[in-house]
């Protein structure tokens, strides 16, 4: 007795989901690209020009980005 | 006075419509079409042989036929109904049909005939006349064994009494059935004994635990013959009346978290004077038979993590979880002994990696979910389950979401779950289904869908812009001019 969706699940055997980054390492991750972040904001907030904005923004809010999602599924709250 | 007998009529007036109401929402709604109240199947068919079992083992009854239907008609045909009553109607479950001679066979079309009590069958194939297919019909009822007597004291037996016909009900003439009883165990206070007509012996003919109305000879369509049966079950009859289970996928996270709200029941016969802690204390040891609730074990899917026990207080403390490579149990034990008409309202969760429940489509950006539609407690007694509802949720914009399981359904609806770090929402499939027993546990759910890679990026970015757009407002009002000097002329 099968579900009329059964043969879509059998035919994609082999093809498991794997995430971009492990469980064991997204706290390292998050960690780390949160305090690059944190770092290159320091260095825009000493030198505040216009050039700066994509030089440094850029990067950090990047690193801010990605480090942020790591970090909240580090913390159990898997987004 | 007056206007004080007109109040407390509207009021049970209202009353009853709600009632009205919320008694609509237990009858199935699988109906396609609407028959007048006074339909009656055609006699088309004929049920050359029948057998009808009972299975009372568990603590809700399961019954299944076994027949021979032939065509009687000159035509060939494809409906076959079976008639329930209005109270059968509203508490039976899982009815599914197949053939008995061909175990490949996919189940077949059912669905509920509404405003009369039938379930009309399609045939995958009409039926030529004089030609006969056996069919295995099979289905329970909730709430449909009841503890007499209804109160006993706290180490007292529970005696179940449930009543059937010891002719089958059917729309149809039958030219030979027989009804088995199966019961629990061999101490059968009461049952009814049928008088034998002739050519057929007194009924029931007992074996251990297992009875025999009938054979009985031709019984036009229609016929009841009232029994009833009186056995010993000491042991719980738990009943959820609502169980809310949330299965969240996460792509970024690699987790599949899974959530189950119970509101669980005893029906068991009540106590009948107050419940002692010392006479229970005392009793653990020896571990006899009990009517209360004591543990429920979960066999998780090897893999589950991290699980949690809470109800209305916080966490509960009593639980184990066993976790190796061969297996994953979560065994929980109530805040208290759950006796006859108690109730327990508890959640349990759990993550696991999702690689194991999720596969990429080849090509495209497709991905398909296997999921168990009911994980819920495996006790040797059963659980029956009233109300189901069963939600899927989706990465944020996930679409194109299709679903396929063999639990039998009521409603489908998709909608926007909204949480953390979400800025549409996320999509969520919910599946409600109806009077579902244990019996249905491992059942899958498989949900497709498409998830393109910019919605998977949308989290990420929308940060991005943010702290972006926030980096650009320093440089802006740092730059303003805010210096209080004077002017120059």
């Amino acid at each position: 007795m099968e579900s009329s969706l059964h043969q879509v699940w059998e035919s994609a055997v082999g093809n498991s989901f794997v995430p971009t980054v492990g469980k064991g390492s997204q706290f390292f991750l998050g960690f780390s690209l949160l305090t690059i972040g944190f770092l290159l904001t320091g260095l825009f907030g000493l030198n505040r020009s216009l050039v700066n904005v994509p030089i440094i923004g850029i990067p950090a809010s990047a690193a801010f980005a990605f480090g942020a999602v790591y970090m909240i599924c580090a913390v159990g709250v898997y987004v | 006075m007056r206007p004080l007998a007109i109040a407390t009529a509207v009021l049970s007036f209202a009353s009853a419509v709600v009632c009205v109401e919320k008694g609509n929402l237990t009858k199935p709604l699988t109906s396609k079409l609407i028959l007048p109240s006074t339909f009656k199947p055609a006699q088309n068919f004929k049920n050359t042989n029948l057998v009808h079992i009972i299975n009372l083992e568990k603590n809700y009854p399961k019954e299944s036929i076994n027949v021979v239907i032939e065509n009687v008609a000159s035509t060939p045909q494809d409906e076959y109904f079976i008639p329930f009553t209005s109270q059968q109607m509203a508490t039976i479950g899982g009815l599914e049909v197949k053939d008995r001679k061909d175990s490949e066979s996919p189940l077949f079309e059912v669905d509920a005939v509404d405003d009369t009590q039938f379930y009309r069958i399609h045939l995958p194939a009409p039926l030529a006349p004089k030609a006969q297919q056996t069919l295995g019909i099979s289905f329970y009822y909730l709430s449909a064994l009841n503890p007499l007597p209804a109160h006993i004291a706290q180490a007292d037996k529970q005696f179940l009494v449930y009543t059937f016909s010891a002719y089958c009900q059917s729309a149809y003439d039958t030219l030979k059935q027989k009804t088995e009883v199966k019961l629990p165990t061999t101490t059968v206070p009461e049952y009814t004994i049928v008088p034998g007509t002739k050519g057929s012996p007194e009924s029931p003919q007992k074996q251990g635990s297992k009875f025999t109305y009938g054979s009985y000879g031709e019984v036009p369509a229609g016929a009841v013959e009232p029994v009833k049966v009186r056995y010993e079950f000491t042991k719980p009859l738990i009943h959820v009346s609502e169980l809310e289970r949330d299965i969240e996928v996460s792509h970024w996270g690699g987790n599949i978290a899974f959530e189950e709200r119970y509101i669980m029941t005893n029906r068991a016969a009540n106590l009948s004077k107050q419940f002692s802690r010392v006479e229970w204390a005392s009793q653990t040891y020896y571990n006899p038979p009990s009517t209360a609730v004591r543990e429920l074990r979960f066999p998780l899917r090897v893999g589950s993590l991290e699980p949690y026990f809470t109800d209305v207080i916080g966490n509960v403390s009593t639980s184990r979880f066993r976790s190796n490579r061969r297996e994953a149990n979560l065994e929980i034990k109530p805040r208290y002994p759950v006796f006859g008409g108690w109730n327990y309202p508890f959640r349990v969760g759990w993550n696991a990696d999702l690689k194991k429940y999720l596969r990429k489509l080849s090509g495209g950006e497709g991905y398909v979910l296997n999921v168990p539609f009911l994980e819920g407690p495996k006790q040797p007694e059963g659980i029956e389950y009233e109300h189901i509802e069963l939600r899927v949720i989706l990465p944020e914009g996930a679409e194109n979401v299709q679903y396929s399981t063999t639990v039998p359904l009521v409603s489908v609806s998709t909608s926007l779950h909204r949480t953390f770090m979400d800025t549409t929402g996320r999509t969520a499939l919910t599946l409600t289904a109806i009077n579902i027993v244990d019996d249905l546990r491992d059942r899958e759910l498989i949900v497709t869908y498409d998830y393109p890679l910019l919605a998977g990026f949308r989290k990420p970015l929308v940060i991005f812009v943010t702290f972006l757009s926030l980096f650009a407002a320093a440089w802006g009002i740092g730059s303003l001019d805010v210096k209080i000097k004077s002017k120059r002329s």
